[in-house]
């Protein structure tokens, strides 16, 4: 019996370290789709900050400063974007880097409720690759802190529904873009 | 006599020769945090020649004085992780508490320094015993450790406070605290022990202190988010996580020089030995990239495991 309340007890000693695991680790997710189309032609749907309707879970795009990258965040000299999501949620973003030759950007979310995205200090990149003459690649990768940023977080704000939010976010948008474009809509 | 003067003498150099050798083979270890494992980059070769498992997230790095030890932070497993860096090997392992991030060795005593992301303080770990042997209370969310060349300051960078703690080291009591920029992050020593610089995630900049008059002389802008900053030739780099570029500045005029496009993420940042080479982690693409400091160019880059951070001194 002693024996084995000692074993009960080295178990539970070595749990917490595993139990207990979480910290401030950045996440990350990326997810790309293979587009049957000129990279051009899925850049032109997707290449504009100012325009986001290419995200089925976006209703509205309202922003100032086209394409011109902020070099400050308190300056705040660059482009920025407010989403209306469908559902009613709130995003506000900045632009932090775009190139049109390349067909990249990068931009962040200043600002957003972790009841709409379960993630802090979230910033992202969309790129599109051409894969010979009439194929693309599509890529979204983003970069972020988990919605609970102390310790031992509830898990609607752990590290993984942080990555499964974005991870979901990423997958159904790109499908779309992909059945928008190949769909020739 | 004479001869085995002169024969012992004779051994004792060979022997010296053998350790030169072992040193002098640079390495660089990144911490990859999603990866969960360290990589061992050989610099003269810029390839990885080890990968091996750490657990709990690593983050933070410190090197023991003599470069065989590396001391590394677990934040999601709360831990100090002790890796043999000769035989590539995990000896070690301390459960800490709370959200170990930044870790610094000091250059005689046999300890080494954690920041508790949660619980602002700093940790003192005895490096023989591998035992906690004290606290010390400092700002809020202290991130990035240093410790000055003579053993005397320890300096934290108190993220959520906007200030840098300086630290006794032999009565472990903070001692004073300098305001820098928003959301200090890393911070760097130089050899002289007479400036440190911040780098401030939030406001764009670097923050430069004067250690003896625990007063701020400069601020340098960078690129969005700087991370950590790195020293050599006489120059400045911060790792500007957001802008993906390198900002490389004067340390006499504090001046900027040029922003180098580096990569996705740039993080953790070192020149080597002989100031011939700056390397920087690049967390978002899975790479260590070398910058040629006085050409001020990409020179060299490898893969190493996923989302390298080596938040801390990681060169050997």
């Amino acid at each position: 019996m002693l024996k084995r309340l000692a074993i009960a007890a080295a178990i539970l000693g070595s749990l917490p370290a595993v139990a207990l695991a979480h910290g401030p680790s950045r996440q990350k997710v990326t997810e790309s789709v293979e587009i049957n189309a000129p990279a051009a032609k899925v850049w032109a749907v997707v290449g504009n900050f100012q325009d986001m309707s290419w995200a089925p879970d976006v209703a509205k795009t309202e922003g100032k400063g086209g394409n011109k990258p902020a070099t400050n965040e308190a300056t705040n000299d660059g482009a920025t974007r407010t989403l209306t999501l469908k559902d009613g949620g709130v995003i506000n973003e900045m632009l932090d880097d775009y190139d049109a030759k390349e067909m990249t950007y990068a931009y962040e979310i200043t600002k957003v409720d972790v009841k709409v995205l379960p993630v802090n200090d979230y910033s992202s990149h969309i790129t599109v690759t051409a894969d010979g003459d009439n194929k693309s690649t599509l890529e979204w990768k983003g970069a972020f802190y988990r919605g609970y940023m102390n310790n031992d977080p509830p898990a609607n704000l752990n590290d993984e529904a942080a990555k499964k939010a974005v991870s979901d976010l990423y997958k159904r948008t790109l499908a779309a873009v992909k059945a928008k474009i190949e769909g020739g809509k | 006599m004479s001869f085995l003067l002169r024969s012992t003498a004779a051994l004792a150099f060979l022997f010296l020769g053998a350790l030169q050798s072992v040193a002098v083979a640079a390495e660089a270890l990144t911490t990859n945090q999603p990866a969960d494992n360290l990589s061992f980059v050989n610099l003269d070769t810029m390839k990885e020649v080890a990968r091996i498992k750490i657990g709990g997230k690593p983050a933070g790095i410190a090197l023991s004085p003599d470069k065989t030890k590396a001391y590394i932070t677990s934040p999601d497993s709360r831990e100090l992780v002790e890796v043999d860096a000769v035989s590539r090997a995990v000896t070690r392992r301390l459960v800490v508490g709370g959200g170990p991030v930044g870790v610094a060795a000091h250059p005689k005593r046999p300890e080494v320094y954690v920041a508790d992301w949660y619980t602002h303080k700093i940790i003192v770990v005895d490096t023989n015993k591998f035992a906690v042997v004290g606290n010390i209370a400092v700002g809020k969310s202290p991130s990035g450790l240093a410790v000055t060349p003579d053993g005397r300051l320890l300096l934290s960078a108190d993220r959520d406070s906007n200030t840098v703690s300086f630290v006794d080291i032999a009565s472990r009591k903070r001692i004073a605290t300098v305001p820098v920029g928003d959301h200090p992050f890393g911070i760097t020593i130089d050899d002289a022990g007479s400036r440190a610089y911040t780098a401030n995630v939030k406001s764009d900049d670097v923050t430069v202190i004067d250690i003896a008059g625990r007063r701020v002389v400069g601020r340098v802008p960078t690129g969005r988010r700087p991370y950590a900053v790195g020293l050599a030739d006489g120059r400045g780099f911060s790792t500007d996580q957001y802008g993906e570029t390198v900002t490389a500045f004067d340390l006499k005029t504090l001046a900027p020089i040029k922003v180098i496009r580096a990569c996705d993420h740039p993080e953790g940042i070192e020149a080597d030995a002989t100031r011939h080479n700056i390397y920087v982690a690049c967390w978002g693409d899975d790479v260590l990239l070398r910058i040629d400091p006085v050409a001020l160019k990409v020179t060299g880059k490898t893969p190493v495991g996923d989302g390298p951070r080596a938040f801390g001194k990681f060169l050997r």
